[in-house]
């Protein structure tokens, strides 16, 4: 990959809006240090902060009285609570999960001040929220005409695996795993689409949890028009451009 | 105002600082960034009350991830404003979502596409003089990718779609407008001190 691609990939991911493929791409070099990778996006990054340097606007005092009031009101234990990520994986199972989470917040706080309870609530009310928006998503999904559903079933390695993909060429789709033993360490779960006698496309790369299950929200893959088949193989951790590990799933659609 | 240059020692210690529970620091990491992160916010949100909201939730994500903050990966600035760049986006989906009277269609960005929905970023970057300023410098059709995609949120395809050009040259442009704009305010930054 030369310079221009590279500040090219790091220009749209540091604006927000690298998508698919590329994206993929472009984690795997961040996540294994690529120095002109990292570099590039610096430097965009910053370009960006001046930008927004560029139109400071003093806001309102409330928030910031708001703010230290309820950091105040914070024991420093909570905050080392280690927190899932955010960007990764907008996980259409952890529905579950999520409000298990709450759940323990919310009864963590029962014995504590009702400012502390208060605090919970909006922590585990945003990350309800941001729960909802996944799954409208993946509603819609499900909702299209258009949606295929394709089954793949488990190889060798796995023979008991199973998984489920609800795909929608212009929508992106959803993808469900289950059975699937614990990935090594420094190994994911790497999801592929192919199309015709093209080479497959990464479709993302996802983990599982301790019950073998694992989920993956799937974007549009620019260029690929029909799929006539999805796989999962075993990458090493922050995925690659072609697969190259063994083949553990495999549904035709 | 006081104005640091991202990743300077003050910024990174502040965060080291919060990350080991220091709320003196929190105040005044936040009397440093937040207008910043205000005006960032506010382009993207136009709704005053919205964008104090989403202010102080990019603020006590600050409280609660500075103990993850890696400076390998970017200054403190740099962090700050990516979050406070996604929360807004966040935020602004889901109002237009909210906004929305008709079953939601599959495909996002079949109406993000249409123009007819969207305000035009032109208009909306008029009561934003300084912004306005830094990217009036860029050519036009490298200031509109710019803006769709950091205070609209549209990724690199749905520009393409949205303004009927092909996807490779939304990227060039993309790449082209940040190149010159970080020579707009690298200059002005200079000038300035």
């Amino acid at each position: 990959m030369n310079r221009d691609e590279i500040d090219e990939l790091a220009a749209a991911y540091a604006l927000g809006g690298l998508e698919g493929e590329e994206r993929v791409r472009f984690e795997a070099l961040l996540e294994a240090g690529d120095p002109d990778a990292v570099r590039a996006l610096r430097d965009c990054e910053d370009t960006l902060v001046g930008l927004a340097a560029a139109a400071p606007e003093s806001p309102p005092p409330a928030v910031k009285a708001a703010l230290m009031e309820r950091i105040a009101a914070t024991p420093a234990s909570v905050r080392t609570l280690p927190r899932r990520s955010r960007a990764l994986w907008p996980v259409v199972l952890s529905g579950a999960m999520a409000a298990g989470l709450a759940a323990v917040v919310v009864g963590w706080s029962v014995s504590s001040t009702y400012e502390k309870r208060l605090d919970a609530l909006v922590q585990s009310a945003e990350r309800l929220r941001a729960e909802l928006r996944s799954q409208q998503a993946v509603i819609a999904i499900l909702r299209d005409p258009a949606t295929q559903v394709v089954v793949l079933a488990g190889l060798p390695p796995a023979p008991g695996a199973r998984a489920r993909m609800m795909w929608h060429a212009q929508a992106g789709g959803v993808f469900v795993a289950t059975g699937l033993p614990a990935p090594p360490d420094g190994k994911a779960y790497q999801l592929w689409a192919i199309a015709g006698g093209n080479a497959p496309v990464s479709a993302g790369v996802f983990t599982v949890d301790a019950a073998g299950t694992g989920s993956l929200a799937v974007r549009p893959l620019p260029g690929v028009a029909a799929v006539n088949a999805f796989a999962v193989t075993l990458e090493p951790a922050g995925g690659l451009p072609a697969p190259s590990g063994e083949m553990y799933l495999l549904g035709k659609s | 105002m006081p104005s640091v240059a991202p990743g300077s020692e003050s910024s990174t210690a502040l965060i080291a600082a919060i990350a080991a529970g220091d709320r003196d620091a929190f105040s005044r990491f936040y009397d440093l960034t937040a207008p910043m992160a205000f005006g960032l916010i506010r382009r993207v949100l136009r709704d005053p009350e919205a964008a104090a909201e989403v202010l102080q939730e990019v603020f006590w994500q600050v409280w609660q991830d500075a103990p993850r903050y890696d400076p390998k990966r970017g200054s403190p600035e740099a962090w700050l404003v990516m979050r406070a760049k996604t929360r807004a986006i966040d935020r602004l989906r889901s109002i237009r979502r909210r906004d929305r009277t008709f079953v939601a269609p599959v495909d996002e960005s079949v109406t993000q596409g249409s123009p007819d929905r969207a305000p035009d970023p032109a208009v909306v970057a008029e009561d934003r003089g300084l912004i306005q300023t830094a990217l009036a410098q860029l050519p036009e059709a490298q200031r509109r990718v710019i803006e769709l995609a950091f205070f609209e949120g549209l990724t690199q395809s749905e520009i393409a779609t949205r303004l009927g050009e092909p996807l490779g040259t939304v990227k060039t442009r993309t790449r082209l407008g940040l190149d010159r704009l970080r020579g707009v305010l690298g200059g002005e930054r200079l000038s300035a001190t």
